[in-house]
């Protein structure tokens, strides 16, 4: 046991020595020399070399850091680099809520934005009426009858911007706006109704191929038009929209495609006039008749939540005498405020979400609104409550100062307005940086992610391939004869064997072992460490093969100093000019290895992000054409990484081998 | 030189033949048993009111019949690698007694012509690659010369130049160039010449549904690859142009460039004829190896522009299983990088003496 431990630290001592060695140089008493120098003047060394009429003696390490600092360019990569590792490693801490697996609709392909909070400063000065929001954009309205627009505003690939308010509606006075995923829906004074946005599926009014899963504004509305005074709710789901009327008249219209029971709740409620309230969730619709919940479905929103979590209750039990009076829905849950002013949930909410508050005696909710994935109510003593889903933040309720009298939800942001209509507080999800996936994932933390991924694979791929080289190298050139040859041919093999068909086909025979895919991307990691070190294993041979006829390695073994020492001690020494230098290098390459893998689809699987297959992920035309953020972000990243490694790689090597030279 | 040439071919052959093992043995870690789920598949084929007893004896006999067939009924893989490779007979076996012979087939493997039956395609692997080799080494010598063409006079440009802010400039740019991931500059290239000035087409070979011949053909083929070309051109112009440099810069500081000019020759003369021979050694067994690892190279661009290459062919296998074709890609790619390496070697044979001796 204690012969180990001397052992080890016999070795870690040679380690350290020829390290020490490389960077300071061999003795004390030049490093005293050097210091006496540092103490001099500027001028006074100068004349001191001068007189002495010989250069300055510095060690190794500054030799190669002076060298390296004259190199500006890749002093500038190397920050950029650092910068990328301490970006990629620090970065997804601040993301405790990311996940590989994060899937939201209403959020895909969106654009990069910071400003989906951003109430326009028009809006605040006339005073808010009403803000509504599905999920990109958002609209508002003011106290004045003017309808604003901000957030993503461009839809999809249709080029159609929802900004474009149609000049009717900016000339008429606007009394209710809603908005859905891609239209908007808005009503004057006069009881006319106004639509924009995408129609494709009749969102608002026939399209031009009529869609048959539709059904479309119902004739009297645009022509004719609705008694404005009798207005009771206008709403808006995916591409849907609802209106109902006091009398309880429900007009019902868009894409029964997004809204699986639409169609069967239009004929429901058709001709007859007994709604009490309508909800949209993402998937369905929910109508309140006569106090009772209708889903045209039986089996849908029936089981009662009263706090998020617990086991539920049947509807009916639960409600006892007790009536809905209205209903508000998120994407997934529909909230029902009952006749004795109390609350509850029906559906499924995410996971992580906040608790739903417990309000004091005599306290209940005047009003509830619901954005994508959380609640915002007011309750009758002014107080603010958030709750639901809060990945996005939607649930980190900010100060609010002054008396609230009115909350309205975004897709998952909140406001807050008083008396007047002025801007009290907001808080949720501003925006997206880098804009979001396909999957409506944010683009910049699967960066992060991903980088993290991709550099950690480059890396040990270049430890485990430098470890191969320095050893083949050093057995193969210092021992000679048949181990060299022996070698050599192993080499001649390892490198014959062409690297991306190679490594491809072992990743696709992985795939049909059934491993985890933390092993898959250890794998991976070796299989570049193993197809990579055959360069340097041919470089570092070659040194040690020039090395070892030198005088003083032929002085020491006469001296009968070991063979390992010698190896160890004399030789390699050498060698790590060398090393360092194709560490650098082969880092870049064991980069581009890995995401041109990953590419293909051979390398780490999605959903996990790695650089090179959020690029994979972004080759069709279609991403390529309209969706730029999805690959010119994970583009640039890798690219100015791997340029950077390059670049520093290139100095390292006119400083530290001379031999081998900047010319080249 | 003869020794040399002979000795090098031989290691090139002993190389091959590890690696054939070594891909033969890779190959046999996929578990699959052909022969038993075409059995399977044909006894149940059979009409419904087969009694179960003689579905399973057909399966059964069936089963040994394509074992046979397959030469998988051994599990020795010594056998089964020189079967493979042609070396061994295989077994045939007696229709009526079900009684194998070992060795009572006859040879037929590589040696013999076969190169495997692509499973997915139905037809042997030979006939599926004749069309996308003649694509890829289409596409690869295009590619080469328009690449040699920009590069050449660009590195010398550079060498002369040496220093210069030009040089320094072409320097920055060239490491840009190789440290870009040809996918992404495939992808910046889509965007451009696609999205933005929408001058190529995205993808493909052909216009969709033509059916041009002669010339016409050859230019509609030639529209829908320069795209590709672009790129392939492109991400190769970096790497190449510092070789190019490289080699100059080493020729440029020869004895006999400074007697040439000490005698008063034209720069011109001293560039393009004294120096540029004596860099040209070095870039032709660069031109030699690039020429030939360019061909793994193209397996990104081939399966970006979904041409109809080797590439493509290689990655379908994978993802389709069918791993003849794969097996047989592979081989392709280690017979053209050894080849590459023996061609580099014979070159350098020839042209530096020392190294002959060395080996």
């Amino acid at each position: 046991m204690s012969d180990n431990k001397k052992k080890r630290s016999s070795f870690f001592g040679t380690l350290g020595r020829w390290f020490r060695r490389a960077f300071f140089g061999p003795g004390r008493e030049l490093l005293d020399a050097e210091k006496e120098l540092e103490n001099l003047s500027e001028e006074e060394r100068e004349e001191r070399a001068r007189k002495m009429d010989v250069e300055e003696i510095v060690t190794p390490f500054k030799q190669y850091l002076r060298g390296f600092l004259e190199h500006k360019l890749a002093v500038g990569a190397l920050i950029i680099v650092v910068c990328m590792f301490l970006f990629a490693f620090i970065t997804p801490l601040f993301f405790p809520k990311y996940s590989d697996n994060y899937i939201e609709v209403t959020q895909q392909n969106m654009r990069p934005n910071m400003k989906l909070m951003n109430v326009p400063a028009r809006l605040k000065r006339e005073g808010i009426k009403k803000i509504d929001s599905y999920g990109q954009f958002s609209v508002g309205l003011s106290n004045e009858g003017n309808v604003f627009v901000w957030g993503d505003t461009i839809v999809g690939t249709t080029g159609i911007n929802v900004k474009n308010i149609p000049d009717s509606v900016k000339e008429a006075n606007i009394i209710d706006v809603a908005a859905g995923f891609d239209h908007i829906i808005a009503i004057d004074d006069k009881g006319r109704i106004y639509g924009w946005g995408s129609n494709i599926l009749g969102q608002y009014g026939k399209p031009k191929n009529t869609y048959s899963d539709s059904i479309y504004l119902p004739d009297i509305l645009p022509t004719q038009t609705v008694d404005p005074s009798v207005i009771k709710k206008l709403a808006c789901g995916y591409q849907v929209s609802g209106l109902l009327m006091n009398d309880g008249t429900l007009y019902l219209w868009g894409n029964g495609k997004t809204c699986n029971n639409l169609e069967k709740i239009y004929y429901m409620t058709d001709g007859k006039s007994n709604v009490d309230d309508f909800a949209f969730t993402k998937n369905d619709m929910v109508v309140i008749i006569d106090g009772k919940l209708e889903t045209a479905k039986a089996d849908r929103y029936q089981t009662i939540h009263a706090v998020i979590g617990d086991e539920g209750y049947p509807l009916s039990d639960y409600l006892g005498d007790r009536k809905i009076v209205s209903a508000v829905a998120d994407s997934t849950t529909v909230c029902l405020m009952l006749s004795d002013n109390t609350i509850c949930f029906s559906g499924d909410f995410p996971a992580q979400s906040v608790a739903i508050p417990v309000l004091s005696d005599g306290e209940y909710f005047v009003k509830i609104c619901a954005g994508d994935h959380h609640y915002t109510a007011l309750s009758n003593k002014g107080r603010i409550y958030s709750w639901g889903g809060n990945i996005l933040g939607q649930c980190d309720i900010s100060e609010i100062k002054g008396t609230a009298s009115d909350v309205f939800a975004g897709a998952n942001q909140s406001y807050v307005i008083d008396g007047e209509g002025s801007l009290l507080a907001k808080w949720g999800h501003r925006g997206y940086i880098f804009g979001t996936d396909p999957n409506g994932a944010s683009v910049f933390q699967r960066i992060a992610n991903g980088g993290r991924m991709t550099l950690t694979i480059g890396a040990v791929a270049v430890v485990i391939s430098t470890v191969i080289g320095i050893i083949i190298g050093c057995i193969s050139g210092y021992f000679g004869g048949k181990v060299d040859i022996f070698l050599m041919r192993v080499t001649e093999v390892v490198s014959a064997i062409p690297f991306l068909p190679f490594a491809m086909i072992l990743s696709a025979f992985m795939g049909r072992v059934a491993i985890s895919e933390d092993t898959r991307i250890f794998i991976i990691m070796v299989i570049l460490g193993i197809l990579t070190w055959p360069g340097l294993a041919h470089m570092i041979r070659g040194q040690v093969l020039v090395t070892r006829e030198n005088e003083y390695v032929t002085a020491a073994k006469a001296m009968g100093v070991k063979e390992r020492t010698i190896a160890f001690k004399h030789i390699l020494p050498n060698v790590i000019s060398i090393i360092i230098v194709n560490l650098t290098l082969d880092f870049a390459g064991c980069l581009l290895t890995e995401s041109g893998l990953s590419y293909l689809g051979f390398g780490v699987q999605l959903p996990r992000p790695t650089w090179g297959n959020m690029l994979n992920k972004a080759n069709n035309s279609t991403t390529i054409q309209n969706f730029w953020w999805e690959w010119l972000f994970p583009a640039l990243f890798l690219a100015a990484t791997t340029i950077c490694i390059n670049m520093i790689g290139d100095a390292l090597r006119d400083v530290m081998d001379p031999k081998s030279n900047s010319e080249k | 030189m003869g020794k040399y040439i002979l000795k090098r071919v031989g290691y090139v052959f002993l190389v091959l033949v590890i690696l054939s093992i070594l891909m033969f043995l890779l190959y046999n870690l996929v578990p699959s048993d052909r022969a038993y789920s075409e059995a399977r598949e044909s006894a149940n084929a059979l009409p419904k009111s087969t009694p179960a007893e003689i579905r399973k004896n057909y399966q059964e006999s069936e089963y040994r019949k394509l074992q046979v067939k397959y030469g998988t009924e051994t599990k020795n893989l010594v056998v089964r690698y020189l079967r493979w490779i042609g070396l061994f007979p295989k077994a045939s076996i007696n229709e009526q007694t079900l009684e194998i012979n070992p060795t009572g087939g006859e040879f037929d493997g590589l040696l013999q012509g076969n190169f495997g039956w692509s499973y997915t395609q139905n037809k042997p692997v030979v006939d599926m690659v004749k069309e996308p080799m003649k694509n890829t080494i289409f596409i690869n010598i295009f590619a080469t010369i328009l690449a040699l063409g920009i590069t050449i006079p660009l590195g010398i440009k550079c060498a002369v130049k040496r220093g210069k802010p030009v040089d320094k400039v072409m320097q920055i740019a060239t490491i840009i160039g190789y440290s870009l991931p040809t996918f992404i500059i495939a992808i910046l290239f889509i965007w451009l010449f696609v999205a933005v000035l929408k001058i190529f087409p995205a993808s493909g070979m052909k216009t969709p549904g033509s059916s041009y011949t002669g010339i016409v053909a050859f230019f509609d083929k030639m529209y829908y690859l320069s795209l590709p070309l672009i790129v392939m051109t492109f991400s190769s112009l970096g790497g190449m142009t510092r070789y190019v440099r490289a080699s100059m810069i080493e020729a440029l500081s020869m004895d006999c460039i400074k007697t040439a000019r000490a005698k008063g020759v034209k720069e011109k003369v001293v560039i393009y004829s004294h120096a540029w021979r004596n860099a040209l050694i070095p870039i032709v067994t660069l031109v030699v190896g690039w020429f030939l690892s360019i061909f793994s190279g193209s397996l990104i661009i081939e399966s970006m522009f979904a041409l109809n290459g080797m590439g493509k062919l290689m990655i379908e296998g994978l993802q389709t299983q069918d791993y003849e074709v794969v097996l047989l890609m592979q081989m392709f790619y280690v017979i053209i990088s050894l080849m590459g390496n023996l061609l580099i070697d014979i070159v350098y044979g020839f042209v530096d003496p020392r190294v002959r001796v060395n080996k």
